[in-house]
């Protein structure tokens, strides 16, 4: 559905995206996970059109997404939601609803009727005098509604409180869950990738740095901790997927990538008094990544 | 909708100097009978060779005639001056990014952004051309009220003269749009520039594009400034294409 190869971006000499690969597969719910200035932004704005890319490759549907005719067929098949929400402000509820209609062939006016009920949009407000939370169902709405093949959200709870982020993120999850569609999110919010998505991808600096299903990322990554009787020993491991190895006192902690058997054996050879195999979160695996980054 | 989207953004910066110029066009014919008592008590000897000698000969010499105070109030004064701004005001402005920030929405509709381009320009011009046109064909209308005559035909050939220079600023206020999204930088840029060709093309009494603007030509000679004309179509073309290959170029 999405698939970027050594995708590259500059502005003005600062490199947003620095060879970013991505597979996004049709039917996922893709999360793209990475600090402020990771360049997820810049990626989505790529993908989409709006940024041209320095170099590399960004298909959407099989199209290149910096030919300009392909962009805007790639548009007419993507529900888009950014991060700022940018609506028109001097449109009531109503004209932007009839607005963005307009512009998509298969737009579900039962579904717009739908969610401006749920959401309790005011239909003769201006989108303007919107709250923060209420423009973010609207814009919710204005991508939900398109037909569309694919959904690019962008920090789509950012500025949110607590409980508009649940509703919007459970109006997303049943809408996904009836429609044939994929979702690309990008957010900096674990928990919420961690709630929703099926496959993630954290970037940091302009390149992904862990990239697959979230199954097979909560498989493949363990925490081996290893307590000896002294102080533990100085971590040298030959096998490959050692993401870091931290001693503290009496304890050794080991995040392996690569699943916890490739380390057991040499662990056991240290001789530990115990060994113990942990899974890690989402979350850690994050922090994880980014800081053998840093 | 492309067209929708543009009428609302631009609707005020049209309707309120049209409505301004409409009811200055009106006025100024009403005013016709008190100016035309003080013009023929004034009887001037002398004027000098200078510019500004010329300037006050010209001005007197014109407004003998209802036909010559009404061109020159109103086609070489008012509409020049009003016509230039209310052109600058509507080209200014940028097109895919709103003052609110809203240009990552607009850019995710499945339109191209030449399309954007040219539905607003082609919306502008045309917001241009009426600024230009409906004022002075109140003229003709209202003439008949203090029983005076202004040709139809006279009216529409000065509005076009003024609408292809005002479409010069117009075009020059839409390329700054394309770097600078706020309306006022582009605007007082393009006024700017528009001032500082009238002082160079008036002190130096150079014909150029305010004269084509005024229909100068035309009013002493019955001749239309074609080359006047042309060559205005052709930088207001110069500066729309420049304005679309800067937006097709840029990331946002």
């Amino acid at each position: 559905m999405i698939e970027t190869s050594g995708l590259k971006k500059d502005y003005g000499g600062v490199e947003a995206v620095r060879g970013l690969d991505l597979r996004v597969p049709a039917g996922s719910i893709y999360g793209l996970l990475g600090r402020n200035g990771a360049g997820k932004t810049t990626t989505i704005k790529v993908l989409l059109g709006m940024a041209h890319p320095t170099s590399g490759v960004a298909r959407v549907f099989g199209l290149a997404a910096n030919e300009p005719r392909a962009s805007v067929e790639i548009r007419r098949r993507t529900g888009f939601v950014s991060e700022d929400k940018d609506l028109y402000d001097a449109m009531t509820v109503e004209q932007i609803v009839r607005f963005t209609s307009a512009f998509f062939p298969r737009w579900r006016g039962d579904l717009a009727a739908r969610y401006q009920r749920m959401f309790e949009l005011p239909g003769d407000r201006k989108v303007g005098a919107l709250s923060r939370g209420t423009r973010a169902k609207l814009a919710l709405l204005l991508a939900l509604c398109r037909g569309a093949e694919l959904l690019v959200l962008d920090e789509p709870t950012s500025g949110l409180d607590p409980a508009v982020s649940e509703e919007v993120l459970q109006a997303l999850v049943s809408h996904v869950a009836g429609e044939a569609l994929t979702v690309f999110l990008s957010s900096h919010r674990i928990a919420e990738v961690d709630q929703i998505a099926d496959h993630v991808a954290i970037v940091d600096r302009g390149r992904a740095v862990v990239a697959g299903t979230l199954d097979d990322l909560r498989d493949r990554y363990r925490r081996i901790q290893l307590v000896f009787d002294g102080d533990a020993p100085e971590p040298s491991f030959r096998a490959g997927c050692v993401v870091r190895a931290q001693r503290r006192g009496r304890v050794l902690t080991i995040i392996s990538n690569g699943g916890a058997e490739p380390i057991l054996d040499e662990a056991r050879a240290l001789r530990p008094v115990s060994v113990d195999v942990l899974p890690v979160t989402l979350k850690e695996i994050f922090l994880e990544t980014v800081r053998t980054e840093d | 909708m492309l067209w929708y989207k543009s009428w609302l953004d631009t609707r005020w910066r049209f309707l309120i100097p049209l409505a301004i110029l409409w009811i200055n066009a009106c006025g100024l014919v009403f005013e016709y009978a008190p100016v035309a008592n003080v013009f023929s008590s004034i009887h001037v000897e002398t004027t000098g060779s200078g510019v500004l000698g010329r300037a006050i000969r010209e001005e007197l010499d014109a407004q003998r005639t209802y036909a010559g105070y009404i061109w020159y109030q109103w086609f070489r004064n008012n509409l020049m001056a009003m016509g230039t701004i209310g052109a600058a005001l509507l080209g200014s402005g940028s097109v895919l990014s709103g003052p609110s920030g809203s240009g990552l929405f607009t850019l995710s509709m499945p339109a191209s952004r030449n399309r954007w381009l040219a539905t607003r320009a082609a919306l502008g011009l045309s917001q241009s051309f009426a600024i230009a046109l409906v004022p002075s064909l109140a003229i003709p209308l209202v003439s008949p009220l203090i029983g005076q005559h202004f040709d139809v035909g006279d009216a529409v050939v000065h509005a076009v003269c003024a609408f292809a220079v005002a479409a010069v600023f117009f075009s020059l206020a839409f390329l700054l749009s394309t770097v600078y999204p706020d309306i006022p930088r582009p605007l007082l840029i393009a006024l700017g520039v528009a001032v500082v060709i009238g002082l160079i093309e008036s002190g130096l009494d150079l014909p150029g594009l305010f004269r084509v603007m005024s229909g100068s030509t035309y009013f002493h000679t019955r001749s239309l400034p074609w080359a006047g004309l042309l060559s205005s179509g052709a930088i207001s073309a110069s500066l729309l294409i420049g304005a679309g290959v800067i937006v097709a170029r840029k990331d946002f």
